[in-house]
């Protein structure tokens, strides 16, 4: 039992394990992560595609190779912060706490990536100025107004998503403005600003008075032809729908249509567009812990750069 | 604002010149001049950033010219200080020609077509003052990581025991100061920054898993200097290696795995 304790707790198993887990990860990055078995199978000869997906290296962070010296790592950096501290409180010498809150601040760390990994939930959603999404069982938004604002050079200067927080139907507090950099932070999920759409509805009608609708992203069959609604444009004041035409998986022609004009046997009838937004609901249980291992890291930090000086001056 | 970052650029050449030709007359020591016109190129390029702030309203720390711009002024400054603060001890003319080489070579891939040098408004995911944060501690922490580098192949080249042990406290002093720094900068407030712009503090991007493998290695530096055995040599290589896993962190991952995942 104290020889296992001493393996534990040594140094050398520290460093070994640290030297391990970053060679690791290092092979990790040279192979793309979570895609597909068929992007593998097709990208390396056959004897590299066994060898990564027998390892889990596709997938590395949740695979064995990582996870086994990382929960080692874990145990030895506990029974070190532990020894360590029982070692400090019985000497009589100058006691450098700063090491120790940065260890126990690693394991709280630890604790809160395996929470995130395990509990974390993202749902990612769009809405129109109008709408409401219900976030949990006490919370709902509605979006007042999207903005999106440009520098002079085009780029995208924010996205802002004003919405108005329902807090069991009752509006709560004044209207919030989500930014990228900005998200509203309520009881349990937290909204992010991720993107933004324009999405168009079109509407068709052949010769004989029936009508095809379609959304953006979406499409509509035409004999051995598929037409793809990509997007909505305005050209000179004029709104046009964006169509791609694909015969099988090939792209054969793209054009730009205005209302009455034609599509196969197709008119066109309306084209509608309205600006909508990306939001993303997050709801991470680590998240607390994190701020706590975060603050133990940084006055672990501090403590121990203060101490120090004080012991060169000493 | 380009040209005062080009006779910055002059000043660490002559710099380098002048440490260059004092180390040739074997005498091990400093040249009067040097830390000065490393003070002189540092002030410059802070000048360039600042210019450039006022420019696009924001903190210029938002591309690769301008981090490398940053990267270098914090390198000299941090060579003035060590300078000044070592008087008496005496700071290694070899380590600070070595820093200063490092200094200059990322001044000139910041002139290169691989930075360009347009200055733009940030987009919105980098308009946060946790990016500002980010970016400006790592790379602080980065440039004692320079010095420790430098110390280290010194040690490694040295014979005299007494120049070991100079580079070998050079060594650990350096990383001493970067290493909280750097974690500051490139982890906690990076996972901070990650959390803020997009719900999720840590995704295993090459960028953010290559950042973590510096620290490791510099992690794995701290723990040899506990172990008798592994001190010296040990410790001199985990120091070399650290410091090119920072570079990579910084170019590799751009300019390299990218490549490597264009297969896709």
């Amino acid at each position: 039992m104290k020889s296992l304790y001493r393996f534990l707790k040594s140094i050398r198993l520290a460093v070994v394990l640290i030297l391990l887990i970053t060679v690791l990860s290092l092979l990790s990055t040279l192979v793309p992560q979570g895609r597909d078995d068929a992007f593998y199978q097709s990208n390396y000869p056959v004897a590299t595609y066994r060898l990564v997906t027998l390892l889990r290296f596709e997938r590395f962070f949740s695979s064995a190779l990582f996870l086994i010296p990382a929960a080692l790592f874990t145990v030895n950096l506990g029974v070190c912060a532990v020894d360590r501290f029982l070692r400090r409180a019985r000497s009589s010498a100058a006691k450098r706490y700063g090491p120790d809150l940065v260890h126990i601040g690693l394991l709280v760390l630890i604790a809160a990536g395996l929470v995130t990994a395990l509990a974390r939930q993202e749902k990612d959603f769009t809405m129109a100025a109008g709408e409401q999404v219900k976030l949990t069982k006490n919370y709902s938004i509605t979006l007042e107004s999207f903005e999106f604002l440009k520098y002079e050079n085009g780029s995208p200067k924010a996205w802002i998503s004003t919405v108005n927080v329902l807090h069991d139907g009752k509006e709560e507090g004044s209207p919030f403005a989500i930014k990228v950099n900005h998200p509203l932070r309520l009881r349990g999920v937290s909204v992010y600003q991720t993107s933004w759409a324009n999405e168009g509805t079109l509407s068709l009608k052949d010769k004989a008075g029936s009508e095809v609708t379609a959304r953006t992203g979406q499409g509509f069959e035409d004999g051995d032809s598929f037409w793809y609604f990509a997007d909505v444009v305005e050209d000179g004041g004029v709104r046009e729908a964006l169509l791609q035409e694909y015969q099988g998986q090939d792209l054969v022609s793209m054009r730009k249509v205005g209302l009455a004009g034609s599509v196969g046997p197709y008119t066109v009838a309306k084209i509608e567009s309205r600006l909508v937004t990306g939001l993303r609901a997050v709801n991470d249980p680590g998240f607390i812990a994190l701020v706590a291992a975060v603050i133990l890291i940084a006055a672990g930090l501090a403590l121990t750069f203060i101490q120090k000086k004080r012991e060169e001056k000493t | 604002m380009i040209v005062v970052a080009t006779i910055a650029l002059a000043l660490i050449a002559l710099a380098a010149l002048l440490q260059a030709a004092f180390l040739m007359r074997r005498e091990n020591r400093q040249d009067p001049v040097s830390h000065w016109l490393l003070a002189a190129a540092a002030a410059l390029l802070f000048a360039t950033l600042v210019e450039r702030s006022i420019r696009i309203s924001f903190v210029a720390v938002t591309n690769t010219y301008e981090s490398l711009v940053f990267f270098s002024a914090v390198i000299c400054a941090v060579l003035f200080v060590l300078r000044l603060a070592m008087r008496r001890r005496g700071f290694s003319p070899f380590v600070v020609f070595g820093a200063t080489i490092v200094c200059l070579a990322l001044l000139m891939i910041s002139s290169s077509p691989l930075a360009p040098k347009e200055a733009q408004p940030p987009i919105p995911a980098l308009q946060s003052i946790w990016l500002v944060l980010h970016v400006t501690l790592a790379f602080i922490g980065e440039s004692f990581f320079v010095v420790s580098f430098v110390a280290a192949i010194v040690f490694l080249a040295a014979k005299d025991e007494d120049r070991r042990g100079d580079m070998d406290r050079l060594m650990t002093t350096s990383i001493g100061i970067g290493y909280p720094i750097f974690t500051a900068g490139a982890l906690i407030f990076g996972a901070i920054w990650a959390e803020t712009a997009w719900g999720r503090w840590w995704g295993w991007d090459p960028k953010e898993t290559w950042a973590l493998i510096t620290w490791l290695i510099y992690t794995a530096f701290l723990h040899t200097r506990l172990v008798k055995k592994l001190r010296g040599r040990t410790s001199a290589v985990l120091a070399i290696v650290g410091f090119a896993a920072t570079v990579f962190t910084f170019f590799g991952v751009n300019f390299l795995l990218s490549g490597l995942h264009s297969y896709s």
